[in-house]
């Protein structure tokens, strides 16, 4: 029976291969991995900040003082330590007495 | 880069840098693209035939080849050094191949059926001094079922020992000795046939 012999034959291609093309395939995969590693970098920055306004978002909720005490009102102690409007005046320099008693006229106080 | 003692420096004094070193570099972000162009400078030339050959047309084997090296920066994590680089590219090659003929066949079809118009593709896509008997060994490859196809082309123009293509397309040794032996049965006939 007739047989061929396929070992011997030449491992040629008949095709050909555009000059370049393995350079220039190169430098196309290349580019895209650039691309697709700066936009991961993008999304963990994004991440990274996303978390950080979380954590900053909580720690707020938790340390501000209408967190612990409702709505920021000074209370009664701290009121009381306050100077009485008369030690005040008697503190003030003429200058700064004019400049009160004009003021009070324009707010009618 | 750090050159390692597997990497030799060859005849015309370039380095031949080893696969050790090229998987060394694609696990490290920051030498990644290093390591992309040193696998296409190593395996480009015979990764782009190897699915030329099972795809036929130059415009499909582009694609093919573009996306098996983004494929390889996606999951370079995913190698493991217990198998050879070359496996595992010609691994993610073949599977690349095999994608692009199932959506050529959509879903009707089997990539086995894609077998006529690839063979129509040889005649198209070969130069135009091409050696006649080597059109005829295109065609009859063509027309062969994908897993035959593929064994034979990796023992027959990769010299691919059985045990690499196992590594590569995953059957036993056995069931690649017997679809080698097909193949080359079927080939054979087929030249005899349409040979003048």
């Amino acid at each position: 029976m007739k047989d061929f012999d396929l070992e011997g034959l030449s491992r040629e291609m008949p095709y050909t291969m555009p000059e370049h093309f393995l350079d220039d395939m190169t430098e196309r995969v290349v580019a895209q991995i650039g691309k697709q590693r700066k936009h991961r970098t993008e999304r963990r920055i994004v991440a990274l900040f996303a978390s950080a306004a979380s954590v900053a978002a909580v720690a707020l909720l938790f340390l501000h003082p209408f967190g612990s005490n409702g709505l920021n009102i000074p209370d009664y102690e701290s009121i009381s330590q306050c100077a009485s409007v008369d030690e005040v005046l008697q503190s003030m320099t003429a200058d700064e007495l004019g400049v009160y008693s004009l003021m009070s006229n324009y707010y009618g106080n | 880069m750090k050159r390692d003692q597997s990497d030799i420096v060859n005849n015309q004094g370039s380095l031949s840098v080893s696969d050790e070193s090229i998987a060394r570099l694609l696990c490290d972000d920051n030498h990644v693209e290093e390591a992309v162009r040193l696998i296409m400078k190593k395996y480009g030339e015979p990764l782009y035939w190897h699915i030329r050959r099972m795809v036929v047309a130059h415009d499909d084997a582009e694609d093919c080849l573009q996306e098996t090296m983004i494929n390889v920066y996606k999951y370079r994590s995913t190698y493991s050094n217990e198998y050879p680089l070359s496996s595992w590219l010609y691994k993610i090659a073949t599977n690349e191949s095999l994608k692009l003929l199932k959506n050529r066949s959509g879903f009707t079809m089997s990539v086995d059926d894609l077998g006529d118009s690839l063979k129509d593709s040889v005649r198209e896509e070969a130069s135009p001094n091409a050696d006649e008997t080597l059109i005829l060994l295109q065609e009859a490859i063509a027309l062969l079922p994908a897993k035959q196809k593929m064994v034979f082309n990796l023992r027959y123009y990769d010299d691919k020992s059985y045990e690499e293509i196992h590594q590569i397309v995953g059957d036993s040794i056995n069931t690649l000795k017997t679809n080698y032996h097909y193949a080359v049965q079927k080939i054979k006939d087929y030249i005899l046939e349409h040979q003048l």
